[in-house]
């Protein structure tokens, strides 16, 4: 019986052989090729410049939200106050270089987390905000499209960041939140005007770190290729 | 036992068959390797894979597509095997991901067993083929009377332009319906583009693609259609008319050019010469009588008979002739025959040059002045020379037209300078003779023949008369008949020449008359003919002049002793446009002994310069002037009463 066993496996091995020959096989990564025999693994720079790319995109999108939500929702005087009230952004508590002398002293290794962090600090949010403006009544859907987008591309961000720290700096997958998931879940159904100003105050925080992660990026893309000519 | 080995032997027959797959065509057999044919993505968010199966080998056979993320050995299999279609794998936005690539492999597999393709690695962002453009409308426009397409389109609705997501460019191809060329067009990341240089009633087709910026060309949309509108008919109606004009205008300059066919020929072929010999007949040479032909040709005076040299043409010094009394001028009146003065040995004819002006002793820049002096001189009663009147009336024509201009200037010499060589040319004058009144010229020509019965007086008299211009053209006729006459014996000896010179003296100012009023000269009794050589003009513009002893008139001319006054130099001009004469009292007269009896062409210059120390006595001017201020000119008239005959 065991050598019964043994031939049969033997056999099986045997016939499938050549698909061990196929996948032991590394094939050419040839650039620009739409055909079926692609590179193994998209290159760091490639996959660096996708990432920007994607965060410049993130930050466009929400800075045509953001006016938007201005304009359909909110007037002048209460512009000013929120100004005044001084919201503060849910991401302050983050541990992010804000000076430019920070950033200078910064390593790669921390920028990349710091985007990271960013990504994943958002992901929330940006989901709940969609809840609470599809109970706006006379949201127009070219800001509802907008957001959801927004929030989509942004997880497509996170895996890239992931991938991109994998590949740069050799670690392995990172928890994929951060962010303190339970500050947006427990309000029971805000004042229109409370929700309206929190809103805002989120697109626009939101947007300002956008753009910082769009900075990082890109800072990070300079060095890559000239490290001394980077601000 | 029995059964073990029966299974092993099941097992090697197996086996066998397996690695015999082709050694019996009916057999069953595994599946053919299947392949992955394509995969494509429309807008960078999903993608589908299509494969081609392999034989089926006779058995119900079985796809499954099985994919691997880079770096990861997680196998997943495909979501989707309906969406896209018959053997497709079509992968949604949840399992799409721009940041890895994927590893696909396809297995095919019956009762047989399966077999497994090549694995293929996918990079979604460079598989990405858009759907093709959509709403693409075509319409004409005008643009100044022509016509041109405009071609819209939208992207495919998938296509997430609008974020930045994909970069699309465009391409669109037009051509004419029934042809087979395609007129392509790119047009870029617009959504809009013209197309010009339409034919005129034709019909169009128009297509458009997209393509992102790593990626594949999109299918071509459906045609769309236009028909461009006639304009052939107008475009046509402005050759017509072009050619009508054009026609139009060659027939009136064929018809210009047939009216005035025989100048433009002229114009344009000149008519060559023909040798003209002058007293040649050409009738007489075709009749054949050779005698009569050549002895036309004979020239009476060719060669010229007597000496001529040429350098008598030039003025080499002049005849200053200083008359005393009025019997001496009636004396010397009778020989008026002679007409015009002698030459000296000069002949007249009607090419003779315009060697005056090349004289040396003559400066041309000063000729004006010099030729106011030399009339002044003449004025005084000097016998000039045969070349002295021809001067003399150059001059005197000169001071006509000195008497024109406002002012002495020196840029005024200039002018009459230019006149001179004219003056001095007979031909140009002699052409001028015929515009002149002819009964002057008649009365030149009497004169001229007839000079004894002729008084010099009447001859003033006559001259006198009328207007300036009669008397310009007499004096211009009557010096050029005199000139061109080709019988020196014509010409007076000195002594008349000296009546002929005061009477051009006299025509001379009276002809000037309007301008300077005629003064009173108060003459010197001076008796002999000298001549006086016109030697420099010096810094005050004064004409200097030597009186040149005349070898072949008087011997002792050199000898005589000028004891009055000499009004051979001028001194200025005054305001009233008045030449002042200098009345010189000349005291050495012998020097100018050893200067006569050189040659009187070249040489007498160097030897007479000891003439130039005559005292000026500005003062015996005075009475000149006042002369001069009654009348404006010096009027030989008055000093000189001519008898009448």
């Amino acid at each position: 019986m065991h050598t019964m066993a043994v031939i049969q496996r033997s056999v099986w091995a045997l016939l499938l052989w050549p698909s061990l020959l196929t996948v032991s096989m590394p094939l050419d990564c040839k650039e620009e090729q739409g055909s079926l025999s692609g590179c193994t693994s998209i290159s760091q720079e490639k996959l660096l410049d996708r990432v920007i790319h994607h965060a410049e995109l993130i930050y466009r999108v929400s800075e045509e939200s953001c006016s938007l939500f201005e304009e359909m929702f909110l007037p002048l005087p209460l512009r000013l106050q929120i100004s005044q009230a001084g919201y503060t952004c849910i991401t302050k508590a983050l541990p992010l270089p804000s000076s430019k002398s920070e950033i200078q002293q910064i390593s790669d290794k921390w920028l990349l987390h710091s985007v990271l962090m960013l990504v994943q600090s958002w992901i929330q949010p940006l989901v709940y905000l969609q809840t609470t403006m599809d109970r706006y009544d006379h949201a127009p859907d070219m800001l509802l499209n907008k957001t959801k987008w927004v929030s989509d591309k942004l997880i497509s961000l996170e895996q890239g960041v992931v991938v991109l720290i994998k590949k740069m700096l050799d670690e392995g997958t990172l928890a994929t939140t951060y962010s303190e998931q339970g500050l947006y879940q427990s309000d029971v159904q805000p004042e229109m005007l409370e929700s309206v100003m929190r809103d805002y105050t989120l697109l626009s925080c939101f947007k300002k770190d956008a753009h910082k992660m769009e900075t990082f990026l890109k800072l990070l893309k300079c060095r890559q290729t000239d490290k001394y000519n980077c601000p | 036992m029995m059964k073990k080995f029966g299974e092993v032997i099941l097992l090697l027959l197996l086996l066998l068959l397996f690695f015999v797959p082709h050694a019996e065509g009916t057999r069953y057999s595994l599946p053919g390797k299947p392949a992955l044919t394509r995969c494509r993505s429309p807008e960078k968010e999903t993608f589908t894979c299509w494969w081609e199966p392999g034989s089926d080998g006779g058995l119900p056979t079985t796809y499954a597509l099985y994919y691997r993320k880079e770096n990861s050995e997680t196998v997943y299999e495909c979501p989707d095997y309906h969406t896209a279609g018959k053997n497709s794998c079509f992968f949604n936005k949840n399992d799409t991901s721009i940041w890895v690539n994927y590893n696909i492999t396809v297995v095919a597999s019956n009762a047989l067993g399966s077999t497994f393709s090549d694995p293929v690695d996918i990079d979604v962002v460079y598989i990405v083929k858009p759907n093709p453009p959509e709403k693409v409308a075509v319409t004409v426009m005008e643009d100044k009377g022509w016509p041109f397409l405009r071609v819209s389109w939208e992207p495919p609705h998938k296509a997430d332009t609008r974020s930045g997501w994909i970069t699309l460019i465009y391409e669109l191809r037009v051509k004419l319906d029934g042809e087979n060329e395609w007129e392509m067009h790119l047009a870029g990341q617009q959504k809009m583009f013209n197309i010009f240089s339409l034919r005129s009633g034709g019909r169009y087709l128009v297509q458009v693609r997209c393509k992102p910026d790593h990626g594949f060309w999109s299918e071509w949309s459906s045609a769309s259609h236009i028909k461009v509108p006639d304009y052939f008919h107008r475009e046509r109606s402005v050759w017509i008319l072009i050619t009508v004009f054009f026609a139009f205008i060659f027939l009136i300059v064929s018809w210009c050019i047939h009216i005035n066919s025989h100048s433009l020929k002229h114009c344009i072929l000149p008519p060559v010469p023909g040798p003209k010999i002058r007293g040649f007949d050409k009738q007489l040479l075709k009749n054949g009588k050779s005698e009569d032909i050549f002895s036309a040709l004979v020239v009476s005076d060719f060669p010229p008979t007597s000496s001529s040299n040429y350098e008598d043409l030039l003025v080499e010094y002049l005849e200053v002739y200083i008359p005393e009394e009025q019997e001496l001028i009636l004396e010397e009146s009778k020989d008026l025959h002679d007409g015009c003065l002698k030459p000296k040995g000069s002949t007249f004819d009607s090419d003779s040059g315009r060697g005056s002006c090349d004289s040396h002793t003559l400066l041309m820049d000063k000729c004006g002045e010099a030729k106011d002096d030399e009339q002044q001189t003449d004025q005084d009663g000097s016998q000039t020379g045969s070349e002295a009147q021809r001067q003399q009336a150059a001059w005197e024509q000169e001071a006509l037209t000195y008497a024109h201009e406002d002012m002495i200037s020196p840029d005024m010499s200039s002018g009459r300078v230019k006149t001179w060589p004219s003056v001095f040319s007979p031909l140009p004058q002699y052409s001028l003779s015929p515009l002149s009144q002819p009964s002057s010229l008649e009365t030149a020509k009497q004169h001229c023949l007839s000079d004894s019965l002729f008084p010099p007086a009447s001859l003033s008299s006559y001259l006198t008369q009328p207007g300036q211009s009669t008397k310009e053209a007499l004096r211009s006729s009557y010096s050029d008949f005199c000139s061109s006459n080709k019988q020196p014996h014509l010409l007076h000896p000195q002594p008349d020449a000296r009546h002929h010179l005061q009477a051009h003296s006299d025509v001379n100012i009276s002809s000037i008359g309007h301008k300077e009023a005629p003064a009173g000269l108060q003459l010197p009794t001076v008796q002999s003919t000298e001549y006086v050589e016109v030697h420099t003009v010096n810094e005050d513009d004064m004409v200097l002049l030597h009186p040149v002893p005349s070898g072949h008139s008087h011997g002792k001319g050199c000898l005589q002793m000028h004891q009055g006054e000499d009004y051979s130099k001028v001194n200025g001009v005054d305001k009233n446009n008045v030449l002042l004469l200098q009345r010189d009292v000349i005291e050495e007269q012998v020097d100018m002994c050893p200067c006569e009896n050189q040659d009187m062409n070249g040489a007498t210059e160097s030897c007479c310069t000891s003439a130039q120390k005559s005292i000026p006595c500005i003062h015996t001017t005075l009475p000149v002037q006042e002369e001069k201020a009654v009348n404006g000119y010096v009027d030989t008239a008055t000093m000189f009463p001519l008898p009448i005959h």
